[in-house]
């Protein structure tokens, strides 16, 4: 029994009956829908969207403080950030198409260290370019009154600290985790090769 | 029939076999085995020809096992007690059963490629799917054969 031909024999004697029957698997594909990327994709909607909105504020708005146009430009700068990071993803989900088992490993690996670093640097910096537009682009509307300031900016800087002191550790530890152990499997796949 | 039917009642059943070697998890491997036919249906209009159909699949489908790895649950390999004393005459699942679980404590690309190479494909084939010359794909494969008849042999449970 311990030689390849029974060994053969016995693996294809599998039962493959949990299988769907091919019609009804071509019913399950049909329904399929890349919902693997949609997130990314409403994101890079919603970030683009944004986008326009300010540069309709900056063309069409008439702001009269200088303030006003530089909190714009940074908030599209933030948004130009997001949108670029995701779709820089969206577009290495779709050109693996075909590829080896090795070069599957190397570029998932690849694809976590990117996310380390869209953690550590791309997210901080929009996450501060879009804290000080935030600030920036409120000024003109809410100097003229003194109550109105200090509430509008401290609403804003309450939400900002809750974002940097509060969710983004979080969130970061819990996915830094989860990527480094990752990644250490990945390594392991990476040097059987 | 059309031609998407037509190749997943041809491979499917080659798929699953294959996901089981990995897993050794029949709903993982059904889990996985219809995940690689969706990447096949989304993606059939762009397959190139550059390579057989087969190994198309079989990448798509072992890239799919090596990706399992991304997700929560880590895929889990049990060590297979030694000295298994052989009570009584084997039936034929437990015989699967048992060459799964050999399968499953070998490294992940020993399963995927001890898996190819119960599904009778040529070893340059196989070379093609994991990314591995030729002349390394032939080392491997000796090697595998080598640690599965030592498992064979310890267990005594094949003769």
């Amino acid at each position: 029994m311990d030689n390849l031909d029974d060994l053969k024999a016995l693996w294809l004697s599998a039962n493959t009956d949990p299988l769907p029957q091919p019609a009804e698997m071509l019913r399950m594909v049909k329904k399929f829908r890349n919902q693997k990327i949609r997130r990314k994709v409403i994101i890079i909607v919603i970030a683009l969207a944004c986008s326009c909105i300010m540069l309709w504020g900056i063309f069409f708005d008439h702001a009269t403080m200088v303030t006003t146009y530089i909190g714009d430009v940074l908030l599209i700068i933030s948004c130009v950030i997001l949108a670029v990071t995701n779709i820089r993803s969206v577009k290495r989900f779709y050109e693996l198409k075909d590829c080896t088992n090795s070069e599957f490993v190397q570029f998932i690996e690849r694809t976590r260290q990117n996310q380390i670093y869209f953690y550590k640097k791309t997210q901080v910096i929009a996450m501060s370019v879009s804290s000080v537009g935030l600030m920036l682009y409120w000024y003109e509307f809410v100097h003229h009154n003194a109550t109105l300031t200090i509430i509008i900016y401290s609403a804003t800087v309450v939400y900002l600290a809750v974002m940097w002191f509060v969710v983004r550790p979080r969130v970061f530890k819990k996915n830094a985790r989860k990527l480094n152990e990752m990644l250490e499997r990945l390594e392991k796949i990476s040097k059987q090769f | 029939m059309t031609d998407f039917e037509e190749i997943y009642s041809k491979h499917s059943p080659q798929i699953y076999r294959v996901c089981m070697g990995y897993f050794n998890d029949a709903d993982q491997a059904k889990d996985i085995t219809q995940e690689t036919f969706i990447s096949v249906w989304k993606n059939l209009d762009t397959f190139r020809n550059q390579s057989h159909i087969s190994t198309w699949i079989f990448r798509i489908a072992t890239n799919n096992c090596l990706r399992a790895l991304e997700k929560s649950k880590r895929v889990v390999t049990t060590e297979l007690p030694l000295n298994l004393p052989a009570v009584h005459e084997e039936t034929q699942e437990e015989k699967l059963a048992f060459l799964y679980q050999c399968i499953n404590e070998l490294e992940e690309t020993e399963r995927i490629i001890i898996s190819l190479v119960l599904e009778d494909l040529p070893q340059a084939e196989i070379a093609e799917i994991v990314g591995l010359t030729p002349g390394n794909t032939r080392v491997k494969i000796h090697r595998i054969k080598e640690k599965l008849a030592i498992k064979f042999k310890t267990n005594g449970q094949f003769r």
